[in-house]
Parts: C-alpha cells; sequence; structure tokens
C-alpha cells in the first residue's frame, strides 16, 4: 500500500455554515506534505476530523486503508500528533508526561534520545506549569514522536520554537522521515515548510484548491533576472527601448520568459557599451508562490 | 483498557492534593479518637466509631473533587486531545476513569476503616465490636451494612457529578450539585414526607434513594420513604447506571 493517508470528499458543516467542502486528497508514505492555506482556511479541522477528534458530514478517511471516525480509533494506533496547542498537565513534569503516554516497547534510554534531540534535558524533570510557551511546544512535539508512529500529524509545530529549536525539529523530521515516517504538517512559517515539504496540499476556505509538490508550484513562479550594472538607470531605459518588461526594483529585473531573454538584454547593453557586473538568477518562493494562486483562487471565485 | 486506568491511576497519584486529602483524613480522624477519648461522656464512641471518626463524611467531599475534575481537567488543561487521538476509543477512556474512580472510592473506605479499626484498638481496647446492636445484629454486622450502604448511596451522587461535569464541562457546577445533594437530603426529608403522603409516585425519585443509609440503620425511615431495603438499593443501582449511561452517551459524542 503506496498511501499512509487517503480522504475522500470530506465534508463538514457546523450547523449551516460548511467548513470543509468536497476535501479529497492522500499522502504517500514517506513522504513529508505539507498542508497550507490561510488562517481559517480548514487546516486544524482537517487534522482534527483525520484525528477523529471531530466528526464530519460525509467523505472517508482512511489511514493504512483502515477507516478512522469519530468512534473508530483502532487505524490511530501508529499516529502521533500535535493539534493547535500542547495538551499539557501543569502538576505532571515532563518526564512524567512521556511515561504516561509510552507504550510498553518504548524504553528508558528511547525516551532520553527523544528528550536529546529536542534539547530538553535541562528542564525534563520540572513540573510543566513552569514551563515558557517553546517549551510546552516542544513537550507536545516530543509526545508527538513518542511511540515512532509511522504517521505524525504537527499543527502550526513552529509555534512558539526560537531558530535553534525549529532548526532542531526540522533535523528531527528529516531524520524521522528519511526512515520512513510520513509527515503531514500544517505552518504558516512557509519557509519553514518549503525547506521540510516535498508535497503540499494548498486549501482555502474549507477547499482544496490545488495539490501539488513544492517544486511544480515553485516554477510555476516568476522566475526572472536581476542585473546589477555600470549604469543602472540608462540599462533600465535601454532595455524598456527594446521592449524588455521590467519589474520594479533598484536593479534592472529581466523576466525570465523564454530562453533568450537574458542573452538579448545583454547583447542591448554590451552594444550601449554598458558594463554588467552581476547577475543573479531569481524564483519565487513558496510564499510570493502560494500567494499568488490563493489571489488567482479569490479572483475566480469573484 | 488496562493501560488507560494506569494512566489515570498515575495522574491521580501524581497530584499533590491525592496525597494532602489522605494526610488529612488520617489527622482529622487521630484528633477526633483524642477528642472521643478525652471527653466519652459528649460524644459516643459508638456512633463516631460507625463513620470512621467522621471519615466517612469526609471522604465523601474528596470523591467528589475528583469526580468532578477527572473529566473536565481534561478539557481546562486542553489534554482531552491528546487522549482522545489515539487508538483509544471515547468509551474506553470514560470507562478508564469510572474504573479509577471506583478504585479511589475504595482506597478512601479502606483507609478510612484500616484507620478507624486501628484507633480503636489503640484508644478503645475495651470498645465491643461483638455487642448487640439489636434485632440480633452485632455491632460490626451493622457497620458493614451501613457502610456498604453508603457506598452504594455515594456512588449514586458521584455518577451524578459525573454527569454534569461531562455535561458542563465544569468543576465548579459538579462539585455544587454534588455538595448541595449531600446537605440537600437532610434538609428536604421533612418535606419529603409531606409529598410522598400525597403522591406516593414520587417515592422513587433519586433523593429518596439517599435515604438508603439511613433505613439500613434505622428502619423506621421507612414510614418517610415508603420503600424497603431491596427496593431502595434496587433504585440506586439503577440511578447509577441511569447516569453513567447518559454521560456515555454524552461523552462518546464529545469533539475538542
Amino acid at each position: 500500500m503506496n498511501n499512509t493517508l487517503e480522504i475522500k470528499h470530506l465534508e463538514k458543516n457546523f450547523g449551516k455554515k460548511k467548513i470543509l467542502t468536497d476535501i479529497s486528497f492522500t499522502v504517500t508514505k514517506g513522504h513529508i506534505v505539507g498542508l497550507v492555506g490561510a488562517n481559517g482556511a480548514g487546516k486544524t479541522t482537517i487534522m482534527k476530523a483525520i484525528l477523529g477528534l471531530v466528526g464530519f458530514s460525509n467523505g472517508t478517511i482512511t489511514i493504512n486503508g483502515e477507516s478512522v471516525s469519530l468512534n473508530k480509533h483502532q487505524a490511530l494506533s501508529k499516529v502521533g500528533a500535535l493539534i493547535e496547542n500542547p495538551g499539557i498537565y501543569p502538576y505532571l513534569t515532563g518526564w512524567d508526561h512521556l511515561r504516561l503516554f509510552a507504550e510498553k516497547n518504548i524504553t528508558k534510554s528511547m525516551m532520553t534520545e527523544l528528550v536529546s534531540a529536542l534539547k530538553m534535558d535541562k528542564y525534563i524533570h520540572q513540573k510543566a506549569k513552569g514551563y515558557s510557551l517553546g517549551m510546552k511546544q516542544k513537550l507536545g512535539i516530543a509526545l508527538a514522536f513518542l511511540n515512532n508512529p509511522d504517521f505524525v500529524i504537527l499543527d502550526e509545530p513552529m509555534n512558539g520554537l526560537d531558530p535553534q529549536a525549529t532548526f532542531d525539529l526540522r533535523q528531527l523530521i528529516t531524520t524521522k522521515a528519511n526512515e520512513g515516517t510520513t509527515f503531514l504538517i500544517s505552518s504558516h512559517i512557509l519557509g519553514e515548510l518549503e525547506k521540510l515539504a516535498k508535497d503540499l496540499v494548498i486549501i482555502d476556505r474549507g477547499q482544496i484548491i490545488k495539490q501539488t509538490t513544492t517544486y511544480e508550484l515553485l516554477s510555476t513562479g516568476e522566475k526572472y533576472f536581476v542585473l546589477q550594472t555600470s549604469d543602472d538607470d540608462r540599462a533600465q531605459q535601454l532595455l524598456l527601448d527594446h521592449n524588455f518588461n521590467l519589474k520594479e526594483d533598484i536593479s534592472i529585473l529581466v523576466p525570465n520568459i523564454d530562453n533568450n531573454s537574458l542573452a538579448n538584454a545583454l547583447k542591448v547593453l554590451i552594444n550601449n557599451n554598458i558594463d554588467v557586473l552581476d547577475v543573479q538568477h531569481k524564483d519565487n518562493d513558496l510564499e510570493v508562490s502560494l500567494l499568488e494562486l490563493l489571489q488567482h483562487g479569490e479572483e475566480g471565485v469573484k | 483498557m488496562s493501560t488507560l486506568i494506569k494512566q489515570e491511576i498515575f495522574k491521580l497519584a501524581r497530584k499533590r492534593s491525592t496525597w494532602l486529602s489522605t494526610i488529612i483524613l488520617v489527622v482529622l480522624q487521630v484528633v477526633l479518637a483524642l477528642i472521643v477519648n478525652k471527653y466519652p461522656d459528649v460524644l459516643s464512641i459508638e456512633s463516631i466509631y460507625m463513620d470512621g471518626f467522621l471519615g466517612l463524611e469526609l471522604i465523601f467531599f474528596f470523591m467528589v473533587a475528583a469526580c468532578s475534575s477527572i473529566i473536565t481537567m481534561e478539557f481546562q488543561y486542553n489534554t482531552a486531545k491528546e487522549l482522545f487521538y489515539r487508538k483509544y476509543s471515547r468509551g474506553q477512556i470514560l470507562i478508564s476513569k469510572w474504573i479509577t474512580l471506583f478504585l479511589y472510592s475504595v482506597y478512601w473506605f479502606i483507609l478510612t476503616y484500616v484507620v478507624t479499626f486501628g484507633l480503636k484498638l489503640i484508644f478503645f481496647p475495651h470498645f465491643d465490636l461483638t455487642k448487640n446492636v439489636g434485632h440480633g445484629t452485632t455491632l460490626v454486622i451493622s457497620q458493614l451494612q451501613y457502610v456498604g450502604s453508603q457506598f452504594l448511596s455515594y456512588w449514586l451522587i458521584l455518577t451524578l457529578v459525573l454527569l454534569l461535569a461531562n455535561l458542563f464541562k465544569s468543576s465548579a457546577v459538579a462539585t455544587s450539585v454534588g455538595l448541595i445533594g449531600y446537605f440537600l437530603i437532610n434538609i428536604v426529608s421533612g418535606l419529603m414526607v409531606l409529598l410522598i403522603e400525597k403522591w406516593d409516585w414520587i417515592k422513587w425519585n433519586p433523593l429518596t434513594m439517599l435515604m438508603y443509609p439511613a433505613q439500613v440503620q434505622e428502619n423506621t425511615t421507612k414510614a418517610i420513604t415508603h420503600l424497603t431495603i431491596n427496593e431502595l438499593f434496587t433504585g440506586n443501582v439503577i440511578y447509577i447506571v441511569i447516569f453513567l449511561g447518559i454521560g456515555y452517551v454524552i461523552y462518546r459524542k464529545r469533539t475538542v
């Protein structure tokens, strides 16, 4: 079986309000999939439905071929998750939390290894009521990874983490993914998601607007060259005179519309005795590509 | 299921209040034993012994607190998600909480009467547990019947507390109703006599069932309840099953 998760025609209503409409997507085994969309788009609701935390009006959710619903959880036996804020008992220590939820096959050394991977050694034996937001978040992440799950669902896992902790988490996710763990991650820090996720599911107002790969989404965005010359003002004017469609910047941005655009621009500049000092190849990042996609979706709706 | 029960016991055992309440219970029992020992004319050892040196009253409050918080704390601390997303169903989670609370109540009853018996041996060695207390019953048998009926009656209130905690996700509401229910029975018994005299079917209400221990101890209570001991026993069990059943249905649909 190649798909860890399969969602078909998932629908959810709160009263008369439609929260999710015909959501269908798959998560391939061993892949890191990013679930992206604006606040309130329905990311957390989808994740909660997958975890049997909320019911749904229509559709099916299967994990490794076994269906999941509000009262059918057997398929979740090898799933780890962190949804919204981590649930923490203030009177327990971090270590107590790990002991509480550890399955029989989880040894003390495995727990210690996890604690070290997330750099929680210093405070793991302190009561959780004294933990900062970031410390609680790390404990929530540790709980998600605790029982060596095959499939991990993380909702905004970088919330409250400092740059070092974000890096550590990225390392942990990458290591686990290389070992075969499947991930579904939502994050509003798209730069982080771009570094991790191979596949993307983009949702807007409770509907999937695209299921694609990160590579594909980035390559559909604008590509262009940034030129630096000995006389930028004159170079800009010359290129405009030769019908180049420039982007706004103090540098000269030549849209990479065809293979010859750079060569043609350079010819114009050299023929007019302008020295080209630097040429940089630029792509849209995930954030820009996504915003463009969402904007198109909005225009489509209008 | 055993994993879930172990988890619940682990959480309970890690709470400071669990151990603090144990100390409070034992200390108060010892203090009361000392007072009774010093002023035997003011307080009768027989009635105080029956109530486990007031331990029986005290443990009710501890159990109400535990019942009201065992469900609501999961929502208060946002830990319900941690429990619900795992492989266990909501029904299994709720039943594990019931079983834990049942074991917890057994712990309190055993502790209360072990300490009570210890205090009797230390301070009242001549107090005869085998003496006849009427109707051919010895004091020790009478005590067992009373404690057993009190246990069942407590559970009637506790299941209502559990139901309300589940329904309102609020410890405050559940605790208040538990405590009010406990005190209400003494206040409304007079009113109940009038009501039951007028409409006989009212005798089947849950408040009448709470008079079960009183009737076990003193059969004249039958004049108020219009029910036999067996009917009171069955009534308590039926109400417990109803309250747990409603709670189960609600909990199974609980979303987070």
